[in-house]
């Protein structure tokens, strides 16, 4: 018997109502990830992979079905659930970095922990996570606008640890950045897997996806190889 | 503190949040200050015209309220005496004037009196003067003596405060008059009277000269027995319109105050409810002139507001990805709101509390009112109104950030 999935995809159907007819962008997906699992989701543009993202990253809910993150079901939350479980669960890894481009390099990664515990981080934490992700100190007090790109990618790997989430979802993790930043950043990544974090990663990139040890590939809205 | 206690607080009030929304008021310096302008304009009219008009009503007030409680009145109606035609209150006209005044109220005094005006010679100094002949005892009723004693035999007088001042006048100063044949009349101070004020309504002693009856009908004769003026003071201020109904009644024989064919009365209750009900109603007036620039703020600072939602879509959608919750994105964009509100109505109370008194001097001459609770209550108020308008503007712009999806804001740029 297996453990507690820490992604679980029951039958999940999402469908957009248009005005031209609606718009089936996942059907009947069924499929989990474990613990520990550094899973690539590939597919071509439209394939339905970033609807498959935000359900499992709790920005959005099936039309039917059931998504299981960390053993608990999404369907019934409330919005301030839904905040939370994303807090508390997932380490978010965006393709433009998103970071807050009013706070320091240092202050975007006490940010969730100011979010979770309601004060400063007084512990060294979120130095020790910008160290981990080669950081320098000069540079942990500069904006985002003063990183290049792979600096704010490592920026934003040392947010989604902050609050030590259950997986890592990564979407386009290395899409806005040079091949030799690309590597750097998947090297990262790989580190984590190798640390034990779960890693979910989305990319339309082969070669990112092959430092993934399991390639989920989706097309038309359902999952055509696994 | 629990868990679920740190929450419900977290959600009232977190200092993250309120960096978030400082620094992007910093961040964008220019459009602040424009937006705070209109605030600070709003709330210093509203709060600068409240204070110069409470000022004002409170100085009037000083001013007049002493001489709020009398009726004058005095004779139209000609009369033919040994064949000369001549105005005044016949001893009847008392006794009837009187007796309306008795059917209203016991609690009353009645003055009759003399008055005219005179030139005064002191020293080589003339001046122009209000005599009045009267009872000693009812002078004492309409004035106060601040400084010797009533005037009494048929050369003493007091005068006014202000007039003794004005003529160097102290108690024993001499004064000369001129009697109806032409001939020097010497009269001697023995008293000084308060000063009324500038604004009196009944019995003023800014530039009076009063003698006894015997002195006044020695300087300027009797008239053939006729008095001038009455004045009827009444204990209670709102018993003075029906006096004044039933003397209106009674002397000029029907109800309809606009012909006064035997007598005109002065009512200084009803002038005071007048002058009451002007400044109410140019207070009214400034209201809505300072209301309507606070509503041009309040446009503004929505539009501001929009228009920051609109730059920190992609902003809110990440925060919201990363486990903000909906409340507080709210609060970041009230905090903005609130945050311009309150330094806005802070210096437009600041300049408010540096206009008024400016106004006040020029209007009244005195800053004193200033400092009345009527007048400072509007630092809170003004203070309040600021931050609530602007609450209230922020409030539409910060729930639509708060309901923007997150998915979807995240994918604009």
């Amino acid at each position: 018997m297996n453990p507690i999935p820490v992604v679980e995809l029951h039958d999940v159907s999402k469908i957009y109502p248009m005005p031209a007819g609606d718009v089936h962008a996942l059907n009947h997906v069924d499929f989990s990830i474990q613990k520990g699992e550094f899973v690539a989701i590939m597919g071509p543009s439209g394939s339905g992979k970033s609807t498959l993202m935000n359900m499992i990253g709790c920005l959005d809910v099936p039309t039917s079905g059931e998504i299981k993150i960390n053993g608990k079901s999404t369907s019934e939350m409330t919005d301030d659930e839904l905040t939370l479980h994303r807090r508390e669960t997932i380490g978010f890894i965006f393709q433009k970095f998103n970071l807050i481009s009013l706070l320091t390099a240092y202050e975007n990664v006490e940010y969730p922990l100011i979010l979770k515990y309601g004060h400063k981080d007084t512990t060294t934490r979120t130095r020790d996570l910008l160290t981990m992700v080669g950081l320098t100190e000069g540079q942990m007090q500069h904006t985002p606008y003063e990183l290049s790109g792979g600096q704010q990618q490592r920026v934003s790997i040392a947010r989604a640890l902050a609050n030590d989430p259950t997986f890592l979802l990564c979407d386009e993790p290395t899409g806005n950045l040079d091949s030799k930043m690309s590597t750097q950043i998947m090297e990262i990544l790989t580190d984590l897997h190798a640390q034990g974090r779960t890693v979910v990663m989305v990319t339309h990139d082969p070669k990112t996806a092959e430092y993934a040890e399991r390639i989920v590939i989706i097309k038309d809205g359902e999952i055509v190889n696994e | 503190m629990s868990e679920e206690n740190k929450s419900i607080w977290q959600k009232i009030y977190s200092p993250m949040i309120l960096s978030l929304a400082v620094r992007n008021l910093k961040l964008n310096k220019f459009r602040t200050i424009l937006s705070m302008i209109g605030i600070v304009i709003g709330v210093f009219a509203i709060c600068g015209m409240g204070m110069i008009s409470a000022g004002f009503t409170e100085e009037m007030n000083s001013m007049i309220s002493d001489t709020a409680d009398t009726l004058t009145i005095s004779p139209v109606g000609e009369k033919v005496i040994d064949g000369t035609t001549t105005t005044g209150f016949s001893a009847k006209d008392l006794r009837d004037i009187e007796s309306a005044v008795k059917s209203v109220t016991k609690e009353y005094e009645f003055i009759p009196m003399y008055s005219s005006t005179k030139y005064v010679y002191i020293g080589k100094e003339t001046a122009m003067a209000s005599v009045s002949g009267m009872d000693a005892n009812d002078l004492e009723k309409i004035a106060t003596l601040i400084q010797g004693t009533l005037p009494r035999g048929s050369t003493n007088v007091v005068v006014g405060e202000t007039f003794a001042e004005d003529n160097d006048l102290r108690i024993g100063s001499r004064m000369i008059m001129l009697n109806s044949g032409g001939q020097e009349v010497t009269s001697r101070v023995v008293g000084i009277l308060e000063d009324t004020g500038m604004m009196t309504l009944g019995f003023s002693t800014s530039s009076a000269v009063v003698g006894s009856i015997e002195w006044y009908t020695g300087l300027v004769g009797d008239n053939h027995g006729l008095y001038d003026k009455v004045i009827v003071k009444a204990y209670d201020p709102t018993e003075l319109t029906p006096i004044d109904d039933a003397i209106e009644k009674k002397m000029n024989g029907k109800e309809d105050k606009d012909s006064d064919d035997t007598v005109y009365i002065l009512n200084s209750y009803e002038i005071m409810e007048v002058f009451d009900e002007i400044m109410s109603m140019s207070s009214i007036f400034t209201t809505i002139i300072s209301g309507i620039s606070l509503l041009v703020a309040a446009v503004a600072i929505t539009n501001v507001m929009l228009m920051s939602v609109k730059e920190r879509t992609r902003e809110v959608g990440i925060l919201r990805s990363i486990g903000t919750y909906r409340s507080q994105i709210l609060q970041m964009f009230l905090y903005e709101a609130g945050l311009i509100g309150l330094i806005g109505a802070v210096a437009g109370t600041l300049l408010a509390l540096i206009a008024a008194p400016v106004m006040l001097l020029g209007m009244i001459g005195s800053v004193e009112a200033m400092l009345s609770p009527a007048v400072l209550v509007y630092v809170p108020i003004g203070i309040l109104i600021g931050l609530i308008v602007c609450l209230i503007s922020g409030l539409y712009p910060a729930w639509k950030a708060a309901n923007l999806n997150p998915v979807e804001a995240m994918s604009t740029d």
